[in-house]
């Protein structure tokens, strides 16, 4: 079956603000697609819009081919878990479940079954008498996601769902949201502010800022080559320093970063003389030794983090940026002190020249 | 409670403040209401018969009621009529504090509340007496359906029931909307958006989230009008006389024109005792407890 969801170039306007700037964007079917973004960049907007809460200024959402324009959000395939779940407080957690079902005119029967049989899928048998309020966090998770299974969706959209969850619940509901998602070959769209749940999760990953997507790629591809001076730096960690370019063609790109001398990297995009750009070195790519090839720069150690199997520092640069750095234990640390120097190198084609800037 | 009051406000106060309460509740609630539960049990005498031997308990003040079948019809109909009241008044009230409540923006909420508050700050016998001009048979609700061709002659809206629920409804609608304005507040939007999403239409969303969730509310929104409808004076004896009776214009009849309190008490009492006996039926029908009430 076509699940696919089609953005088919919608734009959201509420009054003057533009929510959603003009967006093409096709979700294929059975994908795992996440929308990444900081809060307020639009991505529940978009939520709101494919399960029918909201409708598109301009253009159209279709979901399996079909025009989703004038279906109401009752009438849609999709079927959503809220950010607080949203459970029925004065319903059994059966009749939660069986609520979609009730509505289509399951008879008792059958939805008896359905509700025993997803309970089962989400490890909760022989719950259904219970009352929501009985279970804990990451119980009520489970039955918000069999709840909206139940309805057979084509679409299942996920507003944040594990944000409320404590952080081992939040890891281990990453493994089973995917594994449900495997086992039932439903489209997933996963909204999230959380780059580690669209990373592990997704098959696909659209990182959104102020109302625009910034990129679509798969989590690597997104971690790698960022298009954008906003994806850079907010999808993981990463170190930004300003320049002009000095020097670039198809492949590398020198800029001239002031005081901290002249910073290669690989080329993202069009880039001419004397543009302004920033070259994005991860913490990881750092190294203390310098081989050939390698660019250095100098910076004052700020602060030392032992965390195990790896070292974490804050440095400053003379030009008061600080850079962190991420070195394996098996390279030598006993000097890294607050206070001391060190030559942080790294490896051109590591790094990544954008254009512009970003505040991030 | 009182070792609370106690901590916050030293024994001098508290003792007051509780002392004040006692004489309130004692003093103008209690004794009032025993000495006519007393009145009503005893023989309407002259003065110097009272305490004499004709003075003795009896239930008679309360078979005269049953005895006259004038007076039971009224009652029945005050109790009927009541429900009436009460039916419609939610019908009006639930989609207006929905719309209140979960729809409008809240600059338009502030300013439809408002609106709804403003005529209440006149008192209720002037509000009553402009019902009365409105329904005239020569008043401008007549003129208007007339103009309108919906109807061929005036109506008599005022020799009869149907002045009465109108001005009723119109009285009380702040009672109902209240409540369950307050109750649907505070039920969490993305319950309704839930419910839609997993396919259901507004009736069933309604039925199954908004409306159990807004119970307690309707409950003491029901509870409220009934109440004051069974009890009301001033928009019968305005808008239904003579052709519509309330019973409360015959208890008030056995007081002030019968000069008879004894059986003026035991009438009111029966109104009392019949008005409890409903709130017990709503809850009962609800499902709803005195603390949700009081929520």
């Amino acid at each position: 079956m076509d699940s696919s969801v089609h953005l088919d170039n919608i734009i959201m306007q509420f009054g003057d603000f533009t929510a959603i700037q003009k967006t093409d964007l096709k979700i294929e079917s059975g994908e795992f697609f996440s929308f990444l973004g900081p809060s307020g960049c639009g991505k529940t907007t978009i939520l709101n819009m494919i399960s029918g809460f909201l409708d598109p200024s301009e253009g159209d959402i279709k979901i399996g081919g079909q025009s989703m324009h004038n279906v109401p959000a009752n009438k849609r395939p999709t079927s959503m878990i809220f950010q607080n779940l949203a459970l029925f407080p004065l319903m059994t957690v059966a009749e939660n479940i069986e609520f979609g079902l009730e509505v289509r005119g399951v008879s008792k029967s059958e939805r008896k079954k359905a509700s025993d049989r997803l309970l089962e899928l989400v490890a909760l048998q022989g719950s259904g008498d219970k009352k929501v309020s009985e279970l804990s966090g990451g119980q009520k998770q489970r039955i918000a996601i069999a709840r909206a299974l139940a309805v057979e969706p084509q679409v299942l959209l996920l507003d944040e769902p594990l944000s409320a969850l404590d952080l081992k619940l939040r890891q281990h509901m990453r493994t089973e949201l995917k594994e449900i998602q495997r086992k039932t070959g439903i489209t997933f769209i996963y909204i999230t502010h959380d780059q580690g749940e669209a990373l592990t999760m997704s098959d696909r990953v659209a990182v959104m800022s102020a109302g625009k997507i910034q990129q679509v790629a798969d989590p690597i591809t997104l971690y790698r080559d960022p298009h954008t001076a906003f994806v850079a730096s907010f999808v993981g960690e990463n170190n930004g320093v300003r320049g002009k370019v000095i020097e670039t063609n198809d492949t590398m790109t020198t800029l001239d970063c002031g005081p901290l001398g002249a910073l290669k990297g690989r080329t993202q995009g069009a880039l001419q003389l004397g543009d302004e750009a920033t070259v994005f070195i991860r913490p990881e790519h750092f190294r203390l030794q310098s081989e050939n090839g390698m660019h250095t720069l100098q910076a004052i150690i700020e602060e030392v983090n032992f965390e195990g199997a790896y070292l974490t520092l804050n440095a400053n640069t003379s030009t008061d940026q600080t850079l962190s750095i991420q070195l394996g234990t098996h390279q030598f640390f006993e000097a890294l002190k607050k206070g001391a120097a060190v030559s942080l190198s790294y490896k051109e084609e590591d790094a990544i020249v954008i254009a512009g800037y970003d505040h991030v | 409670m009182f070792s609370q009051l106690k901590a916050r406000f030293g024994s001098g106060l508290a003792v007051g403040i509780v002392g004040m309460i006692a004489i309130w509740l004692v003093g103008m609630v209690i004794l009032p209401q025993l000495l006519m539960v007393d009145y009503s049990f005893r023989p309407n005498l002259l003065p110097a018969d009272i305490g004499g031997p004709k003075d003795t308990y009896s239930l008679t003040n309360y078979e005269t009621l049953f005895s006259n079948q004038i007076h039971l019809k009224i009652f029945f109909k005050t109790i009927w009529s009541s429900v009436l009241v009460t039916t419609i008044t939610l019908l009006v009230s639930y989609p207006i504090a929905f719309y209140l409540a979960k729809v409008a923006t809240p600059q338009k909420a502030a300013l439809c509340l408002l609106l709804l508050i403003i005529p209440f700050w006149i008192n209720e016998i002037l509000r009553t007496f402009s019902w009365y001009i409105i329904l005239a048979y020569k008043g401008p609700l007549n003129a208007l359906l007339l103009g309108l061709g919906i109807i061929d002659r005036p109506v008599r809206f005022l020799s009869g029931d149907g002045g009465v629920l109108i001005g009723m409804v119109y009285a009380y609608i702040l009672f109902m909307i209240f409540p369950i304005y307050n109750a649907i507040e505070s039920l969490d939007t993305n319950q309704i958006k839930a419910a839609r999403n997993l396919g259901a239409g507004w009736i069933r969303t309604h039925w199954r989230v908004i409306i159990p969730h807004a119970k307690p509310g309707i409950a003491t929104g029901c509870v409220m009008t009934f109440m004051l409808a069974a009890g009301s004076y001033a928009v019968p004896a305005l808008l239904g006389s003579p052709g519509s009776r309330w019973f409360t214009q015959i208890i008030y009849n056995w007081f002030f024109e019968g000069g008879d309190w004894n059986q003026g008490a035991a009438y009111a009492f029966i109104l009392l005792l019949m008005c409890i006996g409903f709130i017990a039926l709503v809850m009962r029908v609800f499902k709803v407890g005195l603390g949700d009430i009081a929520k």
